[in-house]
């Protein structure tokens, strides 16, 4: 059955056998250099990502240094019970999942729209300038970013001056907890979108120019290129990046949050990983952190798995 | 016709202008604080607040207590061979992996694109890491920073749905001319994806050059400590919040500021210059050449 | 072609079996080591160790061995960036030659200990001697030993610790504090020698202000009042009273300055044998009231939620600020030469706890447990040489290991003038410009802690300034022995749940405290806090807290 048949690219006559185990020959009889190139990389994975995998159970027990993880009593739900039981579950899921939707709705479509902008630019010098310029505070330490903008917003500061004039009441931005997110999420722009513009700049590369030559000859302004050419060109870019976001949905990293929130605020800028630190401050807890971790990842899963199939059916991108 | 077309496109170009220089001058404050902030003179730079436009004075003295410290030396050394090393395994496994998952009617591709998915969301923690970075004999050496991250899941992604990108022809009149994957691989998609090349060599660069947490689990070597490691301790040592009790003189408090943007400048000057580096690949339609030749 | 089939399958096969068996392997290794205790309770069987000297009495020093045992530890930050590792350091060079055992070090990244600790119980790679702070283990010390990790200590400190075991039996109250509930010995322990060593923070507040508006160092909450009111209105202070924001709100509040004039403090505290919770009584309601009226009236930084030490110092420098609650070392020892520099007047002085009316004694105060968590040392269950290692670790206790570990090596970092050891140049102004914390740490232990008992006269020439070391007497003037909960320890199954319960509270109490004191909630919201708290169980918590201060007091 397995006879050396020269490789065809693409079967469009129907097969006669379709049974699993033919299907299974003829695949590999066709694709064996293929998985001859896979092995190293689902090798790496095997060893590195899935051997060590077998620590998250860390999140069932009561975990003591001394016993192991596989020698650890078994707790079963006890930790998960706790986090979910805990005084504050609701504030912290709400306030996490607000500030993940705000920053996707207002901060994912800026590098997208600063791509764009970069790519209208003519003149090679300015290009490269605004490129290597706008994508700096990605690299300068959080703390000192943080520390800009809490003496920014702080009573006396720039930003804190300037709407004062307009009519605030100067107190402390960062006392108020209504101003939290919006703070959060600017600031978040702020230090991203140079370097997230990177990827979209290099997909950019792709387009055919000659699609705007035609385009241009047909009477398109710049803005009307721009949309159904360009936007269209890096679609299939777009749209991964924004699944993969959704898969991080509940992963509001918490250093940030920690280095500009205070009690004042906890009602919107506590999140679950700012909330599980200050838990890990009193005790070890690394199976609590471990269960919340789970919890996190098993609901990032099915948001990415929700995104991907609704991306499938509505244009032909999607990871699987 | 024509005139209108040059002032609509004129007032965008004036827009997109403005819009950009904005923006450059707010991204490029925070560096600019940071380096004026590191050549202050401590004193001044403790009572300053807001906005900061050229140095306080003058003063080398933070510098001076970073390079001080042979172990910069060290590090730098160090992180400069993890870079070579394993931005190399880096793009060669990622490419590896991205050809594979862009074929089309590969059987097993679903299986290995959930399998390796998976990982992003669930793993075993620190300890089993440890265990299996021990069990493979990498401890205390600088492979221990890049084999076990021989491959970051987000990157293979992107570099797939780059590949998934190039036109199905080039790679079949090239199988029809006898071309086995690697030649493929090597000789056409490569080429064509520079862009995204160029992309996935700074991303990995920036991890590798940002990397210490790991380093400090796996490696006791100090000889081998990599550079944001090294500058850590020498960060929280002077760190203003660690000097609680006694007499250390207020000198050593105040210089501890200015060490901490000493420090980043140190951190961070080299690996922003990677980025103009890399932009010369951005090259446009490099591919069209390819479809008409 | 068929033949590179079946290699092709047998290698992808057997890649995916290594990595199985790799994973078996690694992740049995953890659990046979900790799966082999040896019994704790009998006296260890390892006979090799060659001790000279008399058997349970006093070892001579340098002990007569060619045993190295290995010694994991933090490296201060004192030391950070002046040496590499501990094998380098004057110190623990000297350590080695006289007590006779050499010393190999698992030198841990300065605040790294917690994660290295983790890796290296897992890892079975165990050393004989640990310095950690065992207190923060998860479970408690006890279960450290009956998880079968370190040694429960008492027969070796009875047979092989002379000078520990003297110690202890001459000081009852300290014997209590380092034992567990069940009277087990977890580690050599940190001890703070003397009362005075134990106070260090308090109110701060600037001296030549107070002399040019001829006001009294404040000593009531109405004297505070005026004087906070007189700062802004004659000095010009745009935020009187300030203090740090992290980790918690008014953070230093939480050792009684300010809310002890309300007859309670921030946390858990003693009142007549009973455990009580601050912000539950009505005393903290009052003390919210008064902070409430003087943020509003601007006595208190505006942005007092945000505040961290590099706001405090330009609140400093730039005469914003005339008081807060710090540290003699951080707060005087920073900022008076930070201040002298631009005014040569400028002069930081301690101000006493308050009260709230004159001639109280203050209610509560900063004051350290003199059983210190840092600088413990535990010997490890699987050590080969455990009486070596306490015969070592006992060292710190003795006369000439006490002057050793205070102060050094005699003529080179202290010289004896009449009884009094006093600190050489070397260290108090180092030729290199070193600063005195990083040659102190070079020479001795008394500045960062360890197995032994700290000496009060390492204080009286550490702190330099007279106003510090007057700062001391000033704030030992309280209460607080009466208030304080000495340190007890939940059992392992109640420390969950108090936990659990601790961080919600805490949470609570933080916002609850910032909201009314910055208005953004009224005083009366304080009811509704409270029952905020029950639902949180607060009372179970209380319960806790109570049960183990029994077990602690029988101890």
């Amino acid at each position: 059955m397995a006879k050396n048949t020269p490789v065809e690219p693409l079967p469009s006559v129907p097969v006669r056998r379709s049974s699993f185990s033919a299907r299974f020959i003829r695949d590999f009889a066709l694709n064996k250099h293929l998985y001859l190139m896979m092995i190293p990389v689902i090798a790496y994975y095997f060893i590195f990502h899935y051997a060590p995998m077998y620590g998250a159970v860390i999140a069932f027990k009561e975990y003591s240094p001394a016993r192991g993880i596989l020698g650890s009593e078994w707790v079963g739900f006890a930790h998960f019970n706790d986090f979910f039981t805990s005084y504050y579950f609701w504030r912290i899921l709400k306030n996490t999942v607000i500030i993940s939707l705000l920053t996707l709705c207002f901060e994912f479509p800026t590098p997208i729209i600063l791509a764009l902008l970069i790519n209208e630019v003519r003149n090679q010098v300015f290009k490269r300038t605004v490129q290597t310029i706008t994508y700096m505070p990605y690299f300068i330490s959080l703390v000192v970013i943080c520390g800009m903008i809490k003496d920014f917003t702080n009573a006396g500061g720039i930003i804190n001056n300037l709407f004062t004039y307009l009519g605030y009441d100067g107190n402390a931005m960062l006392q108020k907890p209504e101003l939290f997110r919006p703070i959060y999420v600017l600031s978040e722009i702020w230090q991203r979108i140079g370097w997230e513009s990177i990827i979209y700049i290099a997909a950019l590369m792709s387009i055919d120019p000659e699609q705007y030559e035609a385009a241009r000859m047909d009477g398109a302004n710049r803005l009307q290129q721009m949309w159904y050419i360009t936007l269209p060109g890096i679609l299939p870019v777009i749209v991964i990046m924004f699944i993969l976001r959704m898969g991080n949905l509940l992963n509001v990293g918490f250093e940030k949050i920690i280095l500009l929130y205070n009690p004042a605020i906890y009602e919107t800028a506590d999140v679950i990983s700012s909330f599980v630190y200050r838990k890990g401050l009193l005790e070890f807890g690394w199976s609590y952190s471990s269960a919340v971790g789970l919890f996190n990842s098993v609901i990032n899963l099915m948001l990415l798995i929700a995104a991907n199939y609704i991306s499938r059916k509505v244009n032909d991108t999607s990871l699987w | 016709m024509k005139k209108s077309a040059n002032i609509s496109d004129a007032l965008f170009d004036t827009v997109i202008y403005v819009l950009l220089l904005l923006l450059v001058a707010v991204t490029l404050y925070p560096l600019i604080y940071v380096a004026f902030a590191s050549v202050s003179e401590a004193g001044r730079l403790v009572e300053h607040k807001g906005f900061l436009f050229k140095p306080l004075g003058f003063s080398l003295e933070a510098y001076k207590s970073v390079f001080d410290n042979k172990a910069i030396l060290i590090g730098y050394r160090n992180t400069f061979f993890i870079l070579a090393a394993g931005v190399t395994i880096n793009l060669l496994m990622t490419s590896l992996g991205a050809y594979v998952l862009s074929r089309k009617n590969v059987m097993w591709n679903r299986f290995f694109i959930f399998f390796i998915l998976f990982t992003m969301f669930f793993s075993g923690g620190l300890i089993p890491m440890y265990l299996v970075v021990r069990g493979v004999g990498l401890l205390d050496s600088l492979w221990s920073t890049i084999i076990p991250f021989a491959v970051n899941t987000f990157n293979l992604i992107i570099m797939r749905t780059a590949f998934m990108a190039i036109p199905v022809e080039l790679e079949e009149s090239a199988k029809m001319d006898g071309a086995s994957h690697f030649t493929i691989l090597f000789r056409i998609i490569l080429p064509l994806s520079m862009p995204v090349i160029a992309v996935m060599i700074l991303y990995y660069a920036v991890e590798k050059w940002n990397g210490w947490f790991y380093a400090s689990i796996f490696i006791k070597n100090r000889d081998l400590f990599p550079l944001q490691l090294a500058l850590r301790e020498i960060l929280i040592a002077n760190s203003t919040e660690n000097m609680t009790t006694g007499a250390d003189n207020a000198d050593r408090f105040q210089i501890g500021e200015t060490i901490k943007y000493a420090t980043i400048m140190v951190a961070t000057v080299p690996i922003l210059c990677v980025y103009p580096f890399v932009q010369k690949y951005f090259v446009k339609g490099v591919m069209i050449g390819a479809l008409k030749g | 072609m068929r033949h590179k089939q079946k290699t092709v399958i047998a290698a992808i096969v057997t890649v995916l079996w290594l990595g199985v068996l790799l994973a078996a392997c690694s992740s049995n290794s953890s659990a046979p080591s900790a799966g082999n205790q040896p019994a704790q309770t009998e006296p260890p069987k390892s006979g090799t160790s060659a001790t000279e000297g008399e058997g349970s009495g006093g070892v001579t020093y340098p002990i007569q061995t060619d045993v190295t045992l290995t010694y994991w530890l933090e490296l201060t930050g004192n030391l950070v960036g002046v040496k590499a590792s501990h094998d380098e350091v004057p110190f623990f060079q000297e350590l080695q030659k006289r007590t006779g055992v050499p010393l190999k070090f698992i030198s841990v990244p300065n605040g790294k200990a917690k994660e290295n600790l983790n890796v290296m119980l897992a890892s079975g790679d165990y050393p004989d001697l640990i310095e950690y702070n065992f207190l923060d283990f998860p479970g408690g010390p006890e279960k450290a030993i009956s998880d079968g990790y370190i040694l429960k200590l008492n027969d070796l400190i009875d047979k092989h610790a002379p000078n520990l075991k003297k110690y202890l039996q001459e000081h009852p109250e300290i014997d209590k504090m380092v034992k567990t509930d069940n009277g087990n010995y977890f580690a050599f322990p940190f001890i703070r020698g003397d009362d005075y060593l134990r106070v260090y923070q308090g109110p701060i507040i600037r001296k030549d202000w107070l002399d040019d508006l001829g006001l009294p160092v404040p000593e009531t909450i109405d004297e505070w009042y005026t004087t906070l009111k007189a700062f802004k209105e004659q000095k010009g202070a745009a935020a009187p009273f300030a203090q740090v924001g992290v980790p918690r709100p008014f953070n230093e509040l939480g050792n009684g300055a300010f809310v002890g004039a309300f007859g309670v403090t921030r946390d858990f505290y003693l009142e007549d044998g009973k455990v009580k919770f601050g912000p539950m009584e009505p005393g903290y309601k009052e003390f919210l009231a008064t902070f409430r009226k003087w943020y509003e009236e601007g006595l208190i930084d505006k942005n007092i939620a945000t505040i961290d030490m590099k706001a405090m110092d330009a609140n400093f420098s730039t005469g914003a600020t005339g008081a807060t609650v710090q540290n003699t070392g951080a707060g005087i020892g920073r900022w008076q030469p930070l201040l002298a520099e631009k005014d040569p007047k400028a002069l930081l002085v301690a101000a006493p706890y308050p009260v709230l009316n004159k001639g109280d004694r203050p209610f509560y105060g900063q004051k350290d447990q003199p059983f210190s968590p840092g600088g413990m040392v535990a010997i490890s269950a699987s050590s080969k040489h455990p009486e070596l290692a306490a015969q070592m670790l006992d060292y710190g206790y003795s006369p000439e290991g006490h002057m050793f570990y205070n102060f050094g090596i005699e003529g080179v970092s202290y010289t004896m003038e009449g009884d009094y050891p006093k600190y050489t140049e070397l260290l108090l102004k180092n030729p290199d410009g070193l600063a005195p914390a990083q040659v102190f740490s070079q020479y001795t232990r008394a500045n960062y802690n360890g197995p032994f008992v700290q000496d009060r006269r390492y204080i009286e020439q550490y702190l330099v300034l007279d106003t510090q070391r007057e700062a001391l007497e000033v704030w030992s003037q309280t209460d607080v022995d009466k208030h304080k909960l000495p340190p007890v320890t939940p059992t392992p199954e109640e420390s969950t749940e108090f936990a659990k319960i601790k961080t919600d509270l805490d949470t609570l109490v933080d916002e609850m405290t910032l909201k009314i004191i910055l208005g953004t909630e009224p005083v009366d919201s304080f009811e509704n806090y409270v029952e905020k708290m029950k639902s949180i169980n607060i009372d179970r918590a209380i319960e806790i807290m109570q049960a183990a201060l029994d077990r602690f007091n029988k101890r």
